[in-house]
């Protein structure tokens, strides 16, 4: 007879070798499932693979990962203090909002300096996407408010006040009635090295960096540790959680923002509705299937990415909905659920007694 | 079996019951019987077995070993649901209740007999009837939030009886209840037993058990060690039984000359978790080099007052002075800082995470140490090189300090949290005030010895010390002074050598009943 | 500024507000009992593509039920997941959320619905393979009643799937508060280990409700395209799972209050349609369409004060897994 066992503890090999199997059977499940959906597994497969090998996609698969990643990272310190932020999508509409707003100033105000410009940006964003996560979060320290609705619902209430500004006062005089809002000057895109993917590899490896270091080094990312395991012995050990919870949050929400600074100024180059396709959701998948290593981050999020690039070749070549790598991704999702169980339980075959 | 008519079958019987937990034997083959119309009183110390045991006959827990017999049938009881069928039902510490759902719907819940449309009036008279039974007065359509904790309590019992049960087993059910709340309940169980049901009452308070039992099992350390009618017992002889002596190997406490005053609280009041006061008025006193015993029965608010001065429970009212500076509610971090180590009970649970490393949990609060951090990032080297010092040092059974705390014994958990507290302060100093809660609980002898021996030698070094500890014999050999705690005060202080185990045990079972609630103070 | 606009804004107000009250009924019953589906969204969308696909091939009725037999699948995913495996309800829901989405653009697709629809039925014509829309479900007008003023054009003239949530609603209400399952269910979700002791299955119930919530979600997707907007677009839920989830927080889990709030969303709905038809000016259509999460953050923040938690605070043990000890 099977028995599962709790398990007391999880070595971080065991648990990474759970996940990365897990990973490897949404692959066996997603095969079953178009299958009997009358696709042909193999060449979707292959598709998929020939976004990995060829050079040209695989720039583009890097370009489109830059925006989860950043927003994944973000993740990586909300959810190792044990925060469930879901809300890393609306914490990017805000990273965008801000970063198009100082350029709107800039444009028709000339209030900054254009060698600041994109620093003042990123900045600006940050401070946004943090400010945005901040809501949550004091709700949850003050009033004890559970989270994961609150940042679900703000997502919403963020891209529609995207859409409010790019259909009003944000709206670009010339565009010829477009929701878009004006087309972001050189001097606020990103164009480092001819491509804007070279900054994003730049900006998405330091922010890895950084929070490697926060976590690994840092007196705060070990508070943010302790909390994430057990708040009472946070307490215990003098830390001060209501501070930590908060300061915690804005980074995360930071760390998003400046994802959505890069769709704005590396990708779109202006604003306008819908500018995420879900990169805040996807993020989520991206940070567990990483296990909350900044590290591995760069690889799953690239390998997202991938999907998104292997998504438009699909419709191309198989002539299969884009919506196809949505299903895959959400297999994908569920499978790396899965590998919690396995973390949580022990499968033990026992042999009945009495 | 003694003191019952043979030829009445019991109501229930366990027979050689045994249940076993990682590291320690809750139960050990123990028999009892509940006779119908009997109230039988449990009584022992904490951790003694008592609720162990009838978690057992609940369902709650599987025993490992040994029969139960219900009205002379034998049963395997496998779930409370299967117990509830068979007329058992238990009155829980903690109230299983839905705070937001009325009273008839929190006894009504899981009856067959309510039909699928429930017929609000119908099912409140019924309560009612019920209620007036037993001379209570609730209304049946309030919410249970609106009650009393007493209230409560009736809601719990309502719950059973509306089963018609007819063992009704209730844990420590007076340590939440006001004194007029506790006679109510006196007398409605009486009514209880005189209608042929069987009351079992888990209990550590001697007077509780006069005044209500007909019979009284005491246990100590999983055992029974006897069953007596209750007016063929004295309050010495019961008291005697409950505490008992265990035999300690003797340690060599040197003479130390006591310092300066470390400590001092006066007036200390807390509220505890519950809402109401769990220390009322506490002074205490303590200077460098001296161990001051907290004796106590369980729940007198000796954890609390740990608690309070670890800055981890807010003070209601009254100072704490540590070195002569108020150091009254400046928080957790701020006494660390000052020099206290804090032990707490269950501390492989409030004071360590498994999921860490033994170097992480060796950092909880050294992290901040000017010795092993600047101003932005930790020294983990220092650290790893000061762990397996530690390690070392305390013994601790591991390769690595990078190894995963959960992956030791109890015991061993136990020396790892013993080694930060004590070694490992801020400054690299001895401790100024060390709270010791349970240090030695679920240990074996000789990592008790180990623990005994680390407290003997940090007095010598002079820190300040105050251990709470089940055992009253290891109180009275380790402490240069005892103060008795019994519902939030201390009802009395005096050198370990002024008075005689089975004294203290009284003192502690009486509480201020016996000294008039006087606050002492010696010094 | 002419009354007459009044009456067909109310109705249109029911219609819509119908879409919420219909995946609300199920999904209270879900997080009475301690589940938060965060997968209504995706299960909505799985109701609104089949019902689409059913409905060109074997017609309203059928599309209705197997719509709602999709949504009970999509439910018991979930029931597995949360209530066997004790997973994160939140990642969980996430995830069958995305599974919907991408599920429901995938056979809607041209190629692959053309595909399935021929394999459902050969004999279909060439333009039922190709087109987007659907026939509408029509309305069965109580035509004494719809003379009342305001109440009438409001409430009687509609189709039939709106008279049934409508009588619904009170029903599930009065099987909720005032029936032992309904008090089951509701004790599980305040405290199982209370539940489970007096002998109530918390895991059936909660693979009951779970199933249930996903029915009732299918079923609001399926009314959504075949009652309210007759032709398919993907993605057209909108969000609206979410803002059932909203509604739910707002009626505090009560199916009658749900009727007040669904009507008011779908009042707030309308209310931006005619703000964008009528180009008022500085009001923007995008601040009231805020307004269902914004009363869901306010509302949740109201009810974690001291002195709202104990009269009607969330289920105590929502989207929390249930542990038998030992």
């Amino acid at each position: 007879m099977f028995k599962l066992e709790r398990r007391m503890h999880i070595s971080r090999k065991v648990s990474s070798i759970i996940v990365f199997l897990s990973f490897l059977l949404a692959f066996f499940v997603t095969g079953v499932l178009f299958y009997f959906l009358g696709v042909n597994v193999i060449q979707f497969y292959s598709v998929i693979c020939s976004v990995f090998i060829t050079p040209n996609l695989l720039i583009q698969a890097v370009f489109r990962s830059i925006p989860i990643i950043l927003a994944s990272l973000g993740l990586v310190v909300a959810f190792r203090m044990g925060f469930w932020n879901i809300g890393a999508e609306g914490q990017m509409y805000l990273g965008m909002v801000a970063a198009t707003g100082i350029v709107i100033l800039h444009v028709f105000y000339e209030a900054i300096p254009v060698s600041l410009m994109l620093a003042v940006m990123s900045a600006a964003s940050f401070l946004a996407g943090g400010a945005w996560c901040l809501i949550p979060a004091s709700l949850k320290a003050k009033l004890g408010v559970n989270e994961i609705l609150t940042t679900l619902m703000l997502n919403y209430i963020a891209m529609l006040f995207v859409d409010y500004l790019v259909y009003g006062p944000w709206r670009d005089p010339e565009g010829w009635g477009f929701a878009l809002s004006v087309p972001f000057p050189d001097y606020a895109t990103l164009t480092l090295g001819g491509h804007p993917s070279i900054a994003g590899i730049i900006i998405s490896v330091a922010v890895a960096t950084l929070v490697y270091i926060l976590f690994k080094y840092t007196k705060f990312g070990f508070v943010l540790n302790v909390l994430g395991k057990s708040s009472e012995v946070a307490k215990y050990a003098g830390m001060s959680v209501g501070r930590a919870t908060l300061l915690g949050s804005l980074i995360s929400g930071g760390i998003a923002g400046l994802g959505g600074f890069y769709v704005v100024s590396g990708m779109i180059g202006r604003l306008r509705p819908r500018a995420s396709p879900g990169y805040g959701y996807t993020a989520i998948i991206v940070t567990m299937l990483a296990q909350l290593n900044p590290w591995l981050i760069l690889p799953a999020g690239i390998f997202f990415g991938g999907l998104l690039t292997a998504g438009d070749a699909l419709q191309s070549l198989l002539r299969l909905p884009s919506s196809a790598i949505t299903v895959f991704q959400s297999v994908i999702f569920l499978c790396i659920v899965l590998a919690e169980f396995l973390r949580r339980y022990r499968i033990v075959l026992k042999r009945w007694k009495q | 079996m003694e003191g019952h008519d043979v030829s009445v079958i019991p109501l229930v019987e366990l027979k050689g019951i045994v249940k076993r937990f990682p590291n320690v034997v809750a139960n050990d083959h123990v028999d009892f019987s509940l006779m119908p119309g009997e109230v039988h009183a449990l009584l022992g110390e904490n951790a003694a077995g008592k609720t162990t045991l009838m978690n057992i006959l609940y369902g709650f827990y599987h025993p490992d070993d040994g029969e139960i017999y219900v009205k002379g049938k034998k049963v395997r009881i496998k779930s409370p649901a299967d117990s509830i069928k068979l007329g058992i039902g238990m009155v829980h510490q903690n109230f299983r209740l839905i705070p937001v759902h009325t009273v008839w719907e929190n006894v009504v819940l899981g009856l067959k007999e309510t039909g699928f449309i429930l017929n609000k009036k119908k099912l409140a008279e019924k309560v009612k009837r019920v209620c007036e039974e037993y001379g209570w007065n609730i209304d049946p359509n309030a919410k249970v939030w609106q009650l009393s904790v007493g209230e409560k309590q009736q809601v719990e019992l309502l719950k059973l009886l509306i089963r018609n049960a007819e063992v009704l087993i209730l844990d420590e059910p007076t340590s939440v209840l006001t004194p007029q709340e506790t006679k109510n309940l006196f007398k409605a169980l009486r009514i209880m037993a005189k209608k042929g049901r069987g009351v079992i009452f888990i209990t550590h308070k001697l007077e509780e058990v006069f005044e209500v039992s007909d019979r009284v099992t005491v246990m100590r350390k999983g055992r029974v060690i006897a069953t007596k009618l209750t007016n063929e017992v004295t309050v010495e002889e019961l008291a005697n039984m409950m505490i008992g002596r265990s035999v300690l190997f003797k340690l060599v406490k040197p003479a130390i000359k006591k310092g300066d005053v470390v400590l001092e609280a006066i007036g200390l009041k807390v509220m505890g978790d519950r809402g109401v006061l769990a220390l009322d008025g506490v002074n205490l006193r303590i200077h460098s080099g001296e161990i001051v015993g907290i004796a106590g029965i369980a729940g007198n608010g000796q954890e609390e007052l740990m608690e309070v001065l670890a800055g981890i429970r807010k003070v209601y009212s009254g100072k704490v002075f540590i070195d002569g500076e108020d150091v009254t509610n400046k928080g957790a971090r701020y006494l660390i800082e000052k020099g206290v180590a804090y032990i707490p009970s269950e501390s492989t649970r409030w004071a360590l995470i498994r999921d860490m490393t033994l170097v992480e949990n060796i950092a909880l609060k050294l992290y901040r140490s000017r010795n092993f951090s600047n101003i932005l990032t930790i020294n983990w080297r220092k650290l790893f090189e000061f762990s397996k010092k530690l390690i070392e040092e305390y013994d601790i059974a591991t390769h690595s300090p990078s190894k995963l705390a959960g992956i030791l014994s109890g015991g061993n958990l136990q020396k790892v949290v013993l080694a930060r507290e004590l070694s490992a302060t801020q400054d690299g100093k001895i401790p100024k005030l060390i709270l010791a809660a349970y240090p030695t609980k679920g240990l074996d002898v000789a990592a008790t010895e180990f623990v005994q021996g680390l407290l003997l030698k940090y007095r010598a070094l002079g820190s300040a010390i105050i251990l709470l500890s089940e055992d009253l014999e290891e109180i009275m050999m380790l402490s240069d002074r005892v103060a008795v705690i019994s519902k939030g005060r201390i009802v009395g202080e005096f050198s370990p050598t002024e008075k005689t185990v089975e004294e203290v045990g009284m003192m502690m079972v009486k509480g201020n009943t016996a000294l008039g609630g006087r606050k002492v103070c010696l010094s | 500024m002419s009354i007459e606009w009044i009456g067909p804004v109310l109705a249109s107000t029911t219609s819509i507000g119908v879409v919420y009250l219909l995946g609300s009924l199920g999904e209270i019953y879900a997080e009475r009992s301690g589940i938060l589906n965060l997968g209504m969204e995706g299960t909505m969308a799985i109701g609104a593509a089949t019902s689409f696909i059913f409905t060109i091939t074997w017609g309203h009725t059928i599309a209705f039920l197997l719509a709602g037999v999709f949504g009970m699948l999509m439910g018991l995913l979930l029931a597995f997941f949360a209530v066997s495996l004790r997973l994160n309800q939140i990642t969980v829901g996430l995830a069958i959320t995305m599974l919907g989405l991408g599920l429901s653009g995938f056979i809607t697709f041209p190629t692959i619905r053309k595909t399935v629809l021929q394999t459902l039925n050969p004999e279909l014509p060439s333009t039922a393979l190709e087109t987007q829309s659907v026939p509408m479900l029509p309305p069965v007008s109580l035509s004494f009643l719809k003379e009342i003023p305001i109440i009438g054009p409001m409430l009687f003239n509609h189709n039939i799937v709106v008279y049934i949530t409508l009588i619904l609603a009170p029903l599930m209400w009065f099987l909720l508060f005032r029936t032992s399952i309904g008090l089951k269910i509701r004790s599980v979700g305040e405290n199982p280990g209370m539940a489970d002791a007096l002998g109530i299955n918390v895991f059936r119930i909660r693979y009951l409700t779970c199933i249930l919530s996903g029915a009732f979600s299918a079923l609001a997707g399926a009314y959504l395209i075949l009652g309210f907007q007759p032709f398919w677009i993907e993605g057209m839920t909108g969000g609206r799972g979410f803002i059932t989830l909203s509604l739910i927080i707002l009626s505090t889990w009560n199916p009658l209050r749900a009727v007040f709030g669904s009507l008011l969303f779908g009042g707030i709905e309308v209310l931006q349609y005619r703000l964008q038809l009528f180009g008022l000016g500085a009001t923007s259509p995008q601040f009231v369409l805020m307004l269902p999460y914004a009363i869901a953050v306010i509302t949740l923040s109201l009810l974690s004060l001291e002195s709202f938690r104990k009269k009607m605070s969330a289920p105590a043990t929502l989207a929390k897994p249930y542990y038998r000890e030992e």
